[in-house]
């Protein structure tokens, strides 16, 4: 609760202050600064949900602001349309090119994305120059603002209009970050790959974010053409989208505080800078905090040297150069930079990510009540054990050009069985099972799953029919809570559709969710662990956490690719028990294992390959003792004896 | 349209194109070994060639301020890593991505005050008059760029393959661990390749200058081009920005006279979209597989 | 209380608003004085910082029997509208400003001078040149207006420039121009006053350009092969530098004529001897003709360490500018915008500049007829031809008229 009002408080409180504003200041240049303040922060909370949350940079913000403003100016000039219709087409417009851009844009990543980006931002705005019988070019378009419902807004109006229109975007944004679709943008971003398998589609998260956000930004867009009331293409440019982009890392990544801060930020210092008094004062007090955050981080060790250094050399050379320059304007760019670089360096979580952690810290803001866990029947219900025939591979193979990983498998699996797959390195388990799970398509061969054929080479398709896994290299969602992680992966139970979500009306639902995902953490023993990041869990646990996200997922099969893999002793002890427990609730199995005893202890029936073939099959302890798994153990695997002890506690072998 | 015409046009992009791929090769070099590229190249361009023009102006000679002018771009080159990307590299976050973007910026500005905010020509002993090749017009400075271009790009490119050095780049290039584990050191091997790509981008600023003027906005519309070049082509292709640079420099002309000038950059923007969206690792790219 | 101090505090931060002695008259100057068009705003401000560091240093202005000085706040809008806009509305929120001089980029004029305009606040425009700065006062129909021009605007050039061509017996000339605000205003105005001067030249190619290029070959040629006998120009500097050079490459001689820009140091120093014969309207040229201008020259290429100014046109509007505000100011006897306003729309006293003595320059708004506070004729602007990387006359007449005028002031003295 005091969470809560803490939390909620504070948004309350700065949403009222900068609404009181018009009443006791008069002056228009405040109020101008305030409006675009209120605009710049719809436009970088929608930056924020590519450039934070899916973690990619976006270059195409400055055209989403540039195409809305340019309709909204153009449906108030040549139709007529109102105010807020003209806002709504700028907003829904942008959602359309958003999600068309996204289509073959969110294929990329990294510096490809950003040049596709950045390629759409160049297009948008030599359509706006070119087109001048629609847009008039670049002599500009001159536009009225249009009246409210028959009022006419005066600045003070216009600067509420802006505001109500940042908390309705604050509150909507808030209510789907922290839903299902928050947890699972994060999760992309993190782990690609892990999502798809979970059953999370990646690539329509990805799109939906990336529409949702260039739809903020046309939005942003019509409330701009509004303001200025006069627009040139040539404003939109990559030197815009620079100053948005450095404004939302400043500010602070996955943030709406954050995306406001650097609203704040862009709008506020060029202003600043022009007062050279104002300026020196800043700059040394800029050093001294420099100084002291540094002092404190070098005595803590907290950082490495260059992060102390680098931002107190920069504000030194600010704070030098703010006495020596007699002309701040000349040098804006500069010291701008110098800012930034300090910044950047010594708080990458930017001012609001370091503000909050401090603040949380300050007034002990305990995490919010978690509720008591489902019964464990109802988030894994029990599985007859059957016997029949539940996965079927018939002539597998997957060859990588002249490589034949995995070379004419044929495996049965029973229902309620734990499936033993081992072997030498190299020798087509993990591939195998990256087929079985679709990573990979087959080459050739079938997969049939309760006697139909299973989708071929789709994470998330396998994932929907009932399969989950877990994979040799972690991939957990590293910044997400060991409870998120789960709740991430949960099968059927989110069913509020989004328009909902965006009004808070999934709430009861992310409870239901809680609960359930707690279940399972306590099922591998995590119930206590739920609230730390995944990254900031021990090796062990996380392999145990891994195991939990993959039961979120109800399956009707799991395939653990090598948990043992650089366990110590006791947790390998520990995770045989975790094994045993989940094959107590009838769950069928997969293990791939280097540990033979793991194996013998909990399979049914071992496979054996080697070479991309089956040497062997049957009863473990039948196996063990096959002359050509023994060789096939001792000839490719005589450097690696140790890997039949579980006591040993080597590195997590490569892939 | 007469075709001489047609063909004089194309040509002529496609002597910018070479420029393009020289820059583009700067962004290979340095994303090869880290998978970070500098987005303040084009700065990196831009303070070279003002370097460089100072040394002529103290009346250093063209054969020695060429060097000279190269060597200040290594310098650049290391500071940059230094600043903006070894850090980056040690959190594995994309810090790298602003850094070098702030530290274009500060580049920027302190060349402004430095050589003021106007364009300045740049000396050269090479003549802009054009001679006839077979019905095309072209300069002797146009073809010093062509030779400067492929002339470095061959030298570094024979260095990569021939020497000791070189082939510690080329195994931190192909894979990071294994190269440690060999005890190359990745570190300075990065660092190797920013000296490099700055001294590229160096070259790039001088050989292009003569043409273009020296001034703080020299290099930006340059430098999103040769971005555009090294990406469709493949961020690891080598000589592949060559072929896309002279194809995109060409392009732009052709559209221009077709379209109208207003539009020559449309057609290679939406081809760009369209040749990453089919082959997201440039057309010159290997394909990677996903691991886990 | 809570509400009173964050206003406070926020009108302390952003009106950057600290305590100002009380006599002086604050002037605002606004420019870009960065980036690409910083040439003509860094002239511009220098020059207007002459006239101010003069006007100081002889104690300042009369004002109503009290000697004040000038005051500058500087500020840079970038060439950007949205910065220009918010330091329209930063200034007009001032409560002791007299007057802002400057702009250079019309985009930036029109989307920042109606917060001036609002407040009733003066503002001398200078060295923007497009047309739409002060037309769109009357097509707004203005009952009364506090923004002035002293520039001479794109229809003037134009008109000047196409006399120029048809003068010398052209018939087909191509356009080009560059895709800013100022290169397609003046593309506009070119093609409006071909048809105003009876359509006697065709043209057989419009061509564009963007801020940046440097290859112009595509452009050019599709206007040689069309066969263009004159290239009409509109652009700033560095473009304009590049189109000389290019047509160089591709064995152009066809003349150009264009705007005043052509006149830009960043023109003549990088097209070098391309740029030769170039024509171009000009209101001020760095040539000593009368003492009054052999005095700012030499002043400026002292005071600032140059050989020559970078944008010599720009330097002298903005130096005669703020002399005539200073005149405004003293005839007003007030500091108060209002006032100034009223005094500049009817100037009693000549003001001598380095451009030209101007004898009312303004005269009292009429909503029909903008040029009621455009401060240049025709007759105040000559042709300008580049010559061994100077501007000069282009032709000797207008030299010699200048210096008689000057001359005669003397004499009637």
């Amino acid at each position: 609760m005091k969470r809560f009002l803490l939390i909620r408080g504070a948004e309350l409180v700065a949403f009222l202050l900068l609404a009181a504003v018009p009443l006791a200041v008069t002056n228009p240049f405040a109020l101008g600064l305030l409006t675009l303040l209120a605009i710049y922060g719809i436009l970088l909370i929608g930056l924020d949900v590519t450039v934070g949350y899916l973690g990619q940079v976006n270059l195409a913000q400055a055209a989403f602001l540039g195409i809305g403003a340019y309709t909204a100016g153009l449906l108030v000039m040549k139709l007529g349309v109102g105010l807020l219709p003209s806002l709504a087409g700028a907003f829904l417009l942008c959602l359309v090119l958003g999600s068309l851009l996204a289509l073959p844009a969110l294929r990329l990543e990294g510096p490809q994305f950003a040049l596709a980006t950045l390629s759409f931002l160049a297009l948008t705005t030599t359509v706006l120059n070119e087109w001048e019988s629609l847009t008039k070019g670049a002599e500009g378009l001159q536009l009225n603002r249009p009246p409210l419902f028959d009022i006419t807004l005066n600045a003070p109006g216009f600067y509420w209009l802006c505001l109500v229109l940042l908390a309705l975007v604050w509150m909507g944004m808030r209510n789907l970050l922290s839903s299902q679709w928050g947890r699972a943008f994060e999760a992309l971003r993190d782990s690609p790959i892990a999502t798809d398998a979970m059953g999370v589609g990646t690539y329509r998260h990805k799109v939906i974010a990336f529409a949702f956000g260039s739809a903020l930004g046309g939005l942003a867009g019509g409330l701009y053409a509004f303001n200025f009331q006069y627009l040139q293409p040539q404003s939109f440019v990559y030197e815009l989208m620079v100053i948005l982009l450095l404004g939302v890392v400043l500010g602070g990544r996955k943030s709406l505080w954050g995306a406001c801060v650097g609203a704040a930020l862009i709008v506020l210092l060029p202003n600043l800078l022009s007062n050279r008094n104002l300026f020196q004062i800043f700059s040394v007090i800029g050093l001294v905090v420099a100084l002291g955050a540094g002092t404190r981080a070098w005595l803590k060790k907290s950082v490495r040297p260059f992060q102390v250094i680098a931002p107190v050399a920069a504000m030194g050379l600010l704070a030098l150069g703010s006495f020596l320059v007699s002309n701040t304007e000349d040098w804006r760019k500069a010291i701008f930079a110098l800012m930034l670089f300090a910044v950047v360096v010594g708080l990458p979580e930017g001012l609001m990510g370091w503000a909050a952690g401090a603040l949380a810290r300050l007034f002990r803001v305990a995490a919010a009540p978690l509720p008591p866990a489902t019964d464990l029947d109802l988030v894994l219900p029990m599985q007859a054990l059957s016997g029949h025939t539940l996965l079927e591979l018939r002539d597998l193979k997957r060859h990588f050009g002249g490589v034949k990983a995995v070379d004419g498998v044929s495996i049965t699996v029973r229902s309620g069985h734990i499936h033993g797959l081992i072997g030498p390195n190299g020798s087509g388990k993990s591939t195998a099972v990256n087929v079985i799970s679709g990573l990979y398509a087959p080459t050739a061969g079938d997969i049939l799953l309760d006697g139909k054929a299973l989708p071929r080479g789709s994470l998330f398709s396998v994932a929907g029919a009932g399969i989950a896994r877990t994979f040799q290299n972690l991939q957990l969602f590293g910044e997400l809570t060991a409870l998120d992680n789960v709740m991430v992966a949960l099968r059927d139970t989110y069913r509020t559709p989004w328009p909902l979500v965006l009004l808070g009306l999934a709430r009861k639902e992310e409870k239901q969710a809680q609960a359930a995902a707690l279940a399972l953490l306590q099922l591998v023993g995590l119930g206590d662990q739920a609230l730390s990041k995944a990254k900031d869990l021990t090796y062990g646990a996380q392999r145990f956490l891994e195991i939990a996200r993959a039961l979120a997922r109800k399956p009707r099969l799991l395939i653990l690719d090598e948990p043992a893999a650089g366990l110590a002793h006791p947790d390998a002890v520990e995770l045989v028990k975790i094994i045993k427990r989940v094959h107590g609730r009838g769950v069928t199995m997969i293990l791939i294992e280097h540990h033979m005893d793991v194996v013998s202890e909990l399979c049914d029936t071992v496979t054996v390959l080697d070479g991309g073939r089956i040497i062997a099959e049957g009863d473990p302890e039948i196996v063990k003792r096959d002359p050509k798994v023994v060789e096939a153990y001792l000839g490719a695997m005589a450097a690696e004896a140790p890997a039949v002890d579980t006591g040993a506690s080597t590195a997590p072998a490569a892939a | 349209m007469d075709t001489s015409v047609i063909i004089q046009i194309v040509v002529s992009g496609a002597f910018m194109g070479l420029v393009y791929a020289l820059v583009a090769y700067g962004f290979q070099l340095t994303f090869a070994t880290s998978k970070t590229i500098n987005f303040g190249q084009g700065e990196l361009v831009m303070l070279s060639a003002f370097f460089s023009l100072t040394l002529t102006r103290l009346g250093a000679p063209y054969w020695l301020m060429v060097p000279g002018g190269l060597l200040f771009g290594a310098l650049l080159g290391l500071f940059v890593e230094r600043a903006a990307v070894r850090l980056a590299l040690e959190q594995k976050s994309e810090g790298w991505i602003l850094l070098t973007i702030i530290l274009g910026l500060l580049g920027f500005s302190s060349a402004e005050n430095i050589w003021g905010r106007d364009d300045h020509p740049f000396p050269t002993p090479i003549s802009s008059d054009p001679i006839h090749v077979v019905g095309v017009d072209i300069t002797p400075l146009e073809i010093s760029v062509a030779v400067g271009v492929l002339g470095i790009m061959g030298l570094i490119e024979l260095f990569k393959r021939r020497t000791l050095l070189g082939k510690a780049f080329e195994a931190v290039s192909a894979d990071r661990d294994a190269a440690e584990l060999m005890g190359i050191s990745s570190t300075r091997t990065v660092m190797l390749s920013y000296a490099l790509s700055g001294a590229v981008a160096a070259l790039a600023g001088i050989l292009v200058a003569p043409i273009t003027t020296v001034g703080p906005t020299m290099a930006s519309a340059l430098i999103l081009k040769a971005f555009s070049v090294a990406v469709v082509a493949g961020l690891e292709s080598g000589f592949g920005v060559v072929v896309v640079g002279l194809f995109l420099g060409g392009l732009e002309n052709l559209a221009s006279l077709y379209l109208g000038s207003g539009w020559r950059e449309a057609p290679g923007l939406l081809l760009l979209i369209l040749a990453l969206a089919l082959r997201p690792n440039g057309i010159f790219g290997k394909a990677s597989i996903r691991k886990v | 209380m809570k509400k009173t101090l964050i206003g406070s505090m926020l009108v302390l931060m952003l009106g950057s608003g600290t305590a100002w002695a009380a006599d002086t008259i604050k002037i605002a100057i606004t420019g870009p004085f960065s980036g690409g068009s910083a040439p003509m705003g860094v002239s511009m401000r220098d020059g207007a910082k002459l006239a101010i560091g003069s006007i100081n240093a002889a104690g300042g202005v009369d004002v109503g029997g009290k000697k004040m000085k000038l005051e500058i706040i500087e500020r840079d809008d970038e060439a950007k509208n949205e910065r220009g806009a918010l330091i329209a509305q930063e200034l007009a929120a001032m409560s002791d400003l007299s007057g802002v001089i400057g702009t250079v980029n019309t985009g930036v004029v029109l989307a920042g001078d109606k917060h001036l305009q609002e407040k009733g606040i003066v503002k001398i425009i200078t060295p923007a040149a497009g047309s739409a700065s002060m037309t769109q006062w009357r097509d707004a129909k203005a009952k009364d207006l506090s923004i002035f021009r002293f520039a001479a605007h794109d229809g003037i050039q134009a008109a000047m420039v196409v006399e120029e061509a048809i003068n010398r017996k052209f018939t087909k000339v191509a356009i080009i121009h560059d895709s800013t605000n100022y290169g397609v205003s003046g593309r506009n105005d070119l093609v409006d006053q071909i048809a105003k001067q009876g359509n006697k030249l065709e043209v057989v190619a419009t061509e564009k350009f963007n801020i940046g290029d440097k290859d112009m070959t595509a452009q050019l040629l599709h206007a040689k092969s069309a066969g263009a006998q004159a290239i009409l120009i509109w652009g700033i500097g560095p473009e304009l530098a590049a189109v000389a050079n290019g047509m160089a490459k591709n064995g152009m001689k066809e003349p150009l004529i264009g705007g005043w820009t052509l006149s830009m140091a960043n023109y003549i120093d990088n097209a070098g001897k391309n740029a030769d014969g170039t024509l171009m309207p000009q209101t001020f040229i760095e040539e000593a003709v009368t003492p009054k201008s052999k005095a700012f020259i030499d002043a400026y290429h002292k005071v600032y360490g140059v050989t020559r100014i970078p944008s010599p046109v720009s330097a002298a509007q903005g130096y005669d500018a703020v002399l005539i505000f200073a005149a405004a100011v003293k005839q007003a006897g007030s500091t108060d915008s209002k006032k100034i306003k009223e005094a500049l729309e009817d100037l009693k006293d000549p003001v001598q500049g380095v451009i030209a003595t101007w004898n009312k320059p303004f005269s009292k708004w009429d909503p029909a007829d903008e040029s009621t506070h455009e401060a240049f004729r025709r007759e105040q602007t000559v042709m300008g031809m580049v010559k061994d990387g100077r501007v000069v006359f282009a032709n000797e007449a207008d030299r010699a008229r200048l210096a008689k005028a000057e001359g005669g002031k003397k004499k009637a003295k």
